[in-house]
């Protein structure tokens, strides 16, 4: 513990010296910046300025880069929560119940939580990657294809509680987003599935377009098409901080979010995505009023507000103890460890303590530069609301075109989010949920990949999912789940879900 | 992720708009240029990319973006470059595995994503040999008592490697072919993951650039077996060539070089041709190059045409032994 002390007083003295803080300081601005954007991710933000840091020393650049990725984190909410556009894929979650917040006069809140929740999860992830970051990096080795199998399979259970109302409706929603995701090059053999000879769907459908089209775009003309026009919001002061509810109704999800996104972001892949998805409907199905849900509930913008942040955290674990990418964002930082004749690989913090320590107390800084750049600009973006809708909305579109085409300079990603607004305009018509396709789109490549080669490591033997511990824990629990649901399904034959379906009933007479 | 185009989205709304209308009339280069990496960021094409682009930059005083265009082992950046405006503004940062996709679309009778002659070479920039590594605890002492054990049991030795038909499937493929052995192949999305399936235990080889498994061999993790080289690898001394234990066919290169889509002008070309000269011997591209443990092997014009031919004709001579990979 002395010895962490003294590691972190060294980390502190790198991390506070004017260069590290500045630069720290820029990561985050330019986090937030690319978070905000609709479309425009970290990973964009920090290739983007990957260049720029060749001139930089490791340390600088590796803090300014991280500051980018956390930072995406904190901004990514603000377009979920005010229009209901994702500013990147792990705020999908996000604009389903800070959006109602929004639509409820409560967008102070639900962005005051959501700083307050990233700030919570993102300083506690670091304490834990501090401590824990060598014997968890070991553990996240031993997540294989059958292991990343398992828990997307998990994941896809998820999807049953990601909206109310109908089961089959949301799972014919998942199931089209599932079909979605299949379009593009099999990574198994190089076959074009689906593209129609269109080269860009080779890469799949995007998530960005995806979720833009259905939620942004299919929003506007959702509230366009109404007889009457929905009232312009005039938010007032007292109500941009969270009410004493909110905030005890909160506290739990920050903390579960936390753990969640901290332990799901150390393993390797689009951890910050799924670790969103999980503390959503892990929130739901421990609320004690699930119905609440969808409708406005800030356990489900703290939730998942918080894991994605620790998850970023969490993505660092692998990354720093033993130099192997756990997902693209880490790969570029990696890359630009190298760069700088700095071998990332398990040497790494013994070789390069001031690195690592210093690393690690930019975090600390780099977290609370983030809070205290988001809470007072809680106050300014609710006025975005006070727009009346005909400036706002066209804004909207046009900033949803930009986003969308900023992320691969693909017009046919604009195609697709256009075509993805008429879809979900038309699907929210009819009463579906359009969260489920996202969901179900992104998980599906991700489960097919993982499925296969899991069969190409066994020879096409199916017994792999069992005979490894982790991966068999994990399928283990998930068939729990599924029994116990159906158990309590038998017993009381109306739960929550019934429920909403007759009060949905009710107000639809 | 398009980073450039982030870049000149964001200009844009900035209010720096450029001009591109008058484009044909301007002296090349009066934009900023794309370098296509054909895979995902921390992978060979990337690394190699990123210092190329920033001495570039230099040498032609004008914004190079690295781009990385992932999919197919490749093939969907490659085809992307091969299909667009022959203005020297998007370029190719290839690996070897540019003569390998048209060869394997052949083989299994489709229409192919791009051919080789869609591009223009430029220069080349590195080539180095894949080593054969294995985890430390492994069994493996050395590459022979790998290749007897493969023999003892074939199919159940596995490995994983950047993509179907990428670099590092089809150096393990022309050791098997060379060795008469079989070894069980699990793709992975990159040179990335796939270098963190065989650390994990998940497979059991992986043929990989130097470069990225240094760090792991020195710490202990890896142990390296054997290199494609013509020679040993100069920062792996002890390790021998598959050539020294009689396996001359099993010779491979990544290499790396920068493609222009095929009419392309040659005053353009040769401005690119002077531009890599001038940069290869960047300071800054040098000690770049110098940290990524990547030795720079500098050809350009005909020496490169030969190289790359008959580096083409080796592969396709690979591929085609290798067969049609059965899918489970």
């Amino acid at each position: 513990m002395a010895e962490t002390l003294q590691n972190l007083a060294l980390g502190f003295s790198v991390a506070l010296s004017p260069p590290v803080l500045l630069y720290a300081f820029v990561g985050c601005v330019v986090g937030t910046l690319v978070g905000v954007l609709p479309g425009v991710g970290p990973l964009a933000g920090i290739s983007l300025l990957l260049p720029a840091t060749f001139g930089l020393n490791a340390t600088n650049a590796i803090v300014m880069l991280a500051g980018i990725y956390y930072g995406a984190m904190y901004g990514g909410s603000t377009t979920s929560i005010l229009m209901r556009i994702p500013g990147e894929a792990a705020s999908v979650m996000t604009c389903i119940d800070g959006y109602a917040m929004a639509r409820k006069g409560r967008a102070g809140a639900a962005l005051a939580i959501a700083a307050i929740g990233s700030f919570i999860a993102g300083t506690v992830s670091v304490v834990a990657l501090m401590l824990l970051a060598p014997p968890l990096a070991i553990l996240a080795l031993r997540f294989g294809p059958p292991e990343y199998f398992a828990l997307l399979l998990l994941g896809l259970l998820v999807l049953a509680y990601m909206s109310g109302g109908s089961m089959v409706k949301s799972l014919a929603m998942a199931v089209l987003g599932l079909l979605l995701g299949m379009v593009g090059i099999d990574q198994m053999s190089g076959y074009f599935r689906f593209a129609y000879g269109i080269v860009e769907l080779g890469d799949g459908i995007g998530v960005v377009p995806l979720a833009v089209g259905l939620f942004g775009i299919a929003e506007v003309l959702a509230t366009a098409g109404q007889e009457t026009p929905p009232e312009v919001l005039k938010p007032r002061l007292r109500e941009l901080l969270p009410s004493r509810r909110e905030w005890r109704d909160s506290v739990m999800p920050i903390g579960r979010g936390t753990v969640l996104g901290f332990v799901i972001g150390i393993i390797p892949g689009s951890a910050h995505i799924i670790a969103s998805f999980v503390s959503y409907a892990l929130e739901r199905r421990l609320s004690r009023r699930p119905e609440e849900f969808g409708r406005g509930a800030v356990a489900g913008v703290a939730g998942p507000e918080s894991a994605n942040n620790a998850a970023t955290s969490g993505a660092f674990v692998p990354m720093l103890a033993l130099g192997v990418p756990s997902g693209p964002i880490p790969a570029v930082m990696l890359a630009a460890l190298m760069v700088h004749g700095v071998a990332p690989g398990p040497l790494l913090i013994k070789q390069s303590p001031e690195l690592f320590w210093g690393f690690i107390a930019s975090m600390y800084v780099g977290n609370l530069m983030l809070l205290a750049l988001n809470l007072p600009m809680v106050g300014l973006f609710v006025n975005v609301l006070r727009a009346p809708y005909s400036f706002l909305y066209p804004a909207i579109i046009m900033f949803c075109v930009v986003g969308v085409y900023a992320v691969n300079g693909s017009v046919v990603d604009v195609w697709i989010a256009l075509l993805m607004g008429a879809l979900g305009y038309l699907l929210r018509k009819l009463g579906f949920e359009t969260a489920p396709i996202v969901l179900g789109a992104i998980l599906a490549p991700m489960i097919e990949l993982a499925l296969r080669q899991s069969l190409a490591m066994s020879d096409g033997q199916y017994g792999i999912f069992l005979s490894r511990p982790i991966a068999g824990s994990l399928l283990a629990s998930g068939a729990l789940l599924v029994l116990l649901n159906l158990l309590s399904w038998m017993a009381r034959g109306l739960d929550w879900r019934r429920r909403l379906a007759l009060t949905e009933k009710g107000e639809n007479l | 992720m398009t980073q450039l185009r982030v870049a000149l989205a964001i200009l844009s709304l900035g209010g720096v708009a450029l001009g591109q209308s008058a484009a044909a009339q301007e002296p090349y280069p009066s934009r900023p240029i794309t370098v296509v990496a054909p895979f995902p960021p921390g992978g060979v094409a990337d690394l190699t990319a990123r210092p190329v682009g920033a001495a570039m930059e230099k040498a032609l005083r004008q914004p190079v973006g690295v781009v990385n265009k992932t999919g197919a082992a490749g093939a969907v950046g490659m085809q992307f470059v091969a299909t667009s405006k022959p203005d020297g503004y998007t370029l190719l940062l290839a690996l070897s595995s540019i003569s390998i996709i048209p060869e394997a679309d052949k083989l299994f009778g489709r229409p192919p994503a791009f051919t080789v002659d869609q591009f223009a070479p430029i220069a080349l920039i590195s080539a180095d040999p894949t080593v054969l590594v294995v985890r430390a605890e492994s069994p493996w002492k050395t590459a022979r008592e790998f290749i007897e054990d493969a023999r003892k049991r074939p199919g159940q030795i596995s490995y994983s490697s950047s993509g179907i038909y990428g670099t590092l499937h089809m150096a393990t493929e022309l050791l098997s072919h060379a060795a008469g052995i079989n070894l069980r192949h699990v793709p992975y999305p990159g040179a990335g993951p796939a270098l963190t399936a065989v650390l994990g235990g998940h497979v059991d080889a992986l043929a990989s650039g130097p470069a990225v498994v240094l760090p792991h061999i020195k710490a202990g993790k890896l142990r390296a077996l054997a290199g494609w080289g013509e020679r040993r690898v100069a920062a792996l001394p002890d390790v021998p060539t598959f050539k020294e234990l009689g396996y001359p066919e099993a010779e491979f290169y990544i290499w790396a070089g920068l493609f222009a889509p095929r009419g392309t002008p040659e005053p353009v070309l040769q401005k690119l041709r002077d531009a890599l000269r001038v940069a290869v011997n960047d300071p800054e591209f040098k000690s770049a190059m110098d940290k990524l443990q990547t030795p720079v092997a500098f050809k350009q014009g005909e020496e490169f045409q030969k190289f790359f031919e008959a580096d083409a004709r080796r592969l396709a001579e690979g591929v085609r032994k290798v067969g049609r990979i059965e899918q489970k």
